[in-house]
C-alpha cells in the first residue's frame, strides 16, 4: 500500500531580494503573475493536512516576500501541520516575527552565506548580513525553535570553524552545515562553488570536533557533498515516496529541480487534489518504486536506500533521467563526476579571491567567476 | 554532555510539540520536531508526558518506579536517564 506523503515543501514565491550564487530554484523561475492565491495555497494546507503529512516547509525564493505570510501559516497550522519557515530573515522585522509566532510559526530557519560581512553580502550579491544578525538576535526571545543554516562552498568552506563560532552566539538548537548541490543556479556556478578534497577534508575534522564540543547544545547536520561521496544521496527520501513539492504558481513536484527532466508533465493544483497527485498522476508514479531501475541499481542491495540516486541530477550530467545517479561510483557515467572533481583539484581550476577585500572589490574582481540569480517576472 | 540531575526539569525544547490528536484515544501519540516526528507509545511515551517542565527528574522516576514495580529501580533510572539525554542531544528535550 502507499503510504501518505509525510511532509510539504511550498515554495510560495520565486521572488527574493538576495541573489546567492548557490541557489538550487531553476533556471526558470515561476512569474509573479503566475502566483497560488491565499484561498488556493489554505485548500492545499488543507488537503496536505487530510492526506495525513506532518509537516509544511515555507520555502522560496524567499517566503518573506508574500505579504500574506501570516495568513498562509495560520492555514497551515489550523490544518494541523507543524510550520517551518526557511528564510534569509530579509524582510522580517520583529514585529512580523511576532505575528508569525502568534500565527502558529514551530520553527525558522535562517541561512547565513559567511561569518565575514563582506564576503558573506558578495555570495548573496547584496548587502544582508548584518540585517541578518540582528535579526537572528532577535530570534530567540519567541518559544520557536531555531537553526541556522550555512550553505558551504569553495568560497567560504576555509570560514567554517569562524562561521561555527559565529553562529554559537546565536545560540540555535541547531545548525545545517549544508553542502551546495548542484542544481538551478548552482550548477551554473559549479566550477567556482566546488570544494576541493583537502577543504572538504578539513571541514570534515572540524564539524567532527564541533559535533563534540556542542552536543547537548546544539546539533550538527552536515552530509558529504555527493560528488565527493561514494554512494548517492537517497534524493528527497525517493522519487514520490515522501514529500510533495508545490512551486509558486500550483505546480506539483516530486522535488526542487524536477522541471528540468524533458518529457514529464506536472500536474496543478487548480486542477487536480493532492491526494488524486500523489496516488494517480503519471508523474508522480513515474520513478516510484524499482520498476524503472537500469543496471547497476535493479541489482544492487542499497536500491531500497538510495534509490538510484537523484533522477535530475542523472538528467542534468549524463543527459538520461533513467540512468544511475552518476554521483554513484558504481554509474556508468561516474566519469562525468570524477572530472569534475579531478577539475576542482586542479592547479588550473577557479581561484579564491584575496580575503579582506570589501564586497564591492569582491565584486568588481570577479565580475566573471558566476552568474548572480536573478528574479522573476 | 550531562545527564540530568535530581533536581533538572525536563521540558520539550523550544519548538518540538505532541502532535494535536485525531480522534482522542491513540495508543501511539506523536512529538513533532523541526526534521521530523517520533511515535511514542509504552514507556518512552509516559516519560515524556510528563517531561513538563515542572516534574523534576527525581519525581518522574518516582512515578514511574511506582507504575513497574517489579523492576530494578536503578535499572529504570538508568534508562530514562540515557533516553533523555539521547533526545537532549537531537534538541528535542531541554533539562
Amino acid at each position: 500500500m502507499l503510504p501518505n506523503p509525510l511532509a510539504l515543501i511550498a515554495e510560495i514565491t520565486h521572488r527574493c531580494p538576495l541573489h546567492c550564487v548557490y541557489c538550487s530554484n531553476p533556471m526558470q523561475l515561476a512569474a509573479t503573475q503566475s502566483e497560488l492565491s491565499t484561498e488556493e495555497w489554505a485548500s492545499v494546507f488543507e488537503q496536505s493536512g487530510k492526506l495525513g503529512m506532518l509537516h509544511a516547509h515555507f520555502t522560496g525564493g524567499e517566503p518573506l516576500a508574500r505579504p500574506d505570510l501570516r495568513e498562509l501559516i495560520a492555514a497551515a497550522h489550523n490544518a494541523r501541520l507543524y510550520t517551518n519557515l526557511i528564510t534569509s530573515g530579509i524582510g522580517l522585522s520583529e514585529p512580523r516575527l511576532k505575528t508569525l509566532v502568534d500565527a502558529g510559526l514551530d520553527h525558522i530557519q535562517i541561512s547565513f552565506q559567511d561569518s565575514r560581512e563582506d564576503s558573506a553580502n558578495w555570495i548573496a550579491g547584496a548587502k544582508s548580513h548584518a540585517h541578518k544578525i540582528e535579526l537572528a538576535r532577535g530570534v530567540r526571545r519567541y518559544k520557536i525553535a531555531f537553526t541556522v543554516n550555512l550553505v558551504v562552498h569553495r568560497q567560504n568552506l576555509d570560514h567554517l570553524e569562524e562561521m561555527i563560532a559565529f553562529i554559537e552566539q546565536l545560540s540555535p538548537e541547531r545548525v545545517e552545515i549544508a553542502h551546495t548541490q548542484y542544481y538551478g543556479w548552482a550548477l551554473t556556478n559549479r566550477a567556482a562553488l566546488m570544494p576541493t578534497q583537502a577543504q572538504l577534508n578539513r571541514a570534515v575534522a572540524i564539524v567532527a570536533e564541533a559535533e563534540k564540543r556542542l552536543a547537548g547544545r546544539i546539533r550538527i547536520d552536515s552530509v558529504v557533498p555527493d560528488y565527493y561521496a561514494k554512494y548517492p544521496k537517497a534524493c528527497m527520501g525517493g522519487w514520490g515516496r515522501k514529500l510533495m513539492l508545490i512551486n509558486p504558481a500550483g505546480k506539483v513536484l516530486p522535488c526542487h529541480a524536477a522541471e528540468v527532466l524533458p518529457g514529464m508533465s506536472f500536474e496543478n493544483v487548480r486542477e487536480k487534489s493532492l491526494e488524486w497527485i500523489w496516488r494517480e498522476s503519471a508523474s508522480f508514479r513515474r520513478f516510484r518504486g524499482e520498476d524503472w531501475m537500469p543496471e547497476p541499481c535493479r541489482s544492487c542491495e542499497r536500491r531500497s536506500e538510495d534509490f538510484g540516486g537523484c533522477r535530475c541530477q542523472a538528467f542534468l550530467l549524463a543527459r538520461d533521467a533513467t540512468a544511475t545517479d552518476p554521483a554513484c561510483s558504481l554509474a556508468p557515467a561516474h566519469h562525468l563526476v570524477e572530472s569534475a572533481v579531478r577539475e576542482a583539484n586542479s592547479e588550473a581550476s577557479v581561484a579564491q579571491p584575496t580575503a579582506l577585500s570589501s564586497f564591492v572589490q569582491l565584486q568588481k574582481l570577479t565580475t566573471d567567476l558566476w552568474t548572480y540569480r536573478t528574479n522573476p517576472e | 554532555m550531562a545527564s540530568p540531575l535530581d533536581s533538572s526539569q525536563p521540558r520539550l525544547a523550544a519548538g518540538c510539540r505532541w502532535a494535536p490528536s485525531t480522534t482522542g484515544k491513540e495508543e501511539n501519540r506523536m512529538i513533532l520536531f523541526p526534521e521530523g516526528a517520533i511515535k511514542l507509545q509504552g514507556t518512552g511515551r509516559q516519560v515524556l508526558e510528563r517531561c513538563d517542565g515542572q516534574r523534576t527528574f527525581s519525581e518522574i522516576i518516582a512515578e514511574l518506579q511506582k507504575e513497574f514495580g517489579t523492576t530494578d529501580p536503578e535499572k529504570i533510572r538508568a534508562d530514562i536517564s540515557t533516553f533523555l539525554e539521547q533526545l537532549q542531544k537531537k534538541r528535542i528535550v531541554d533539562y
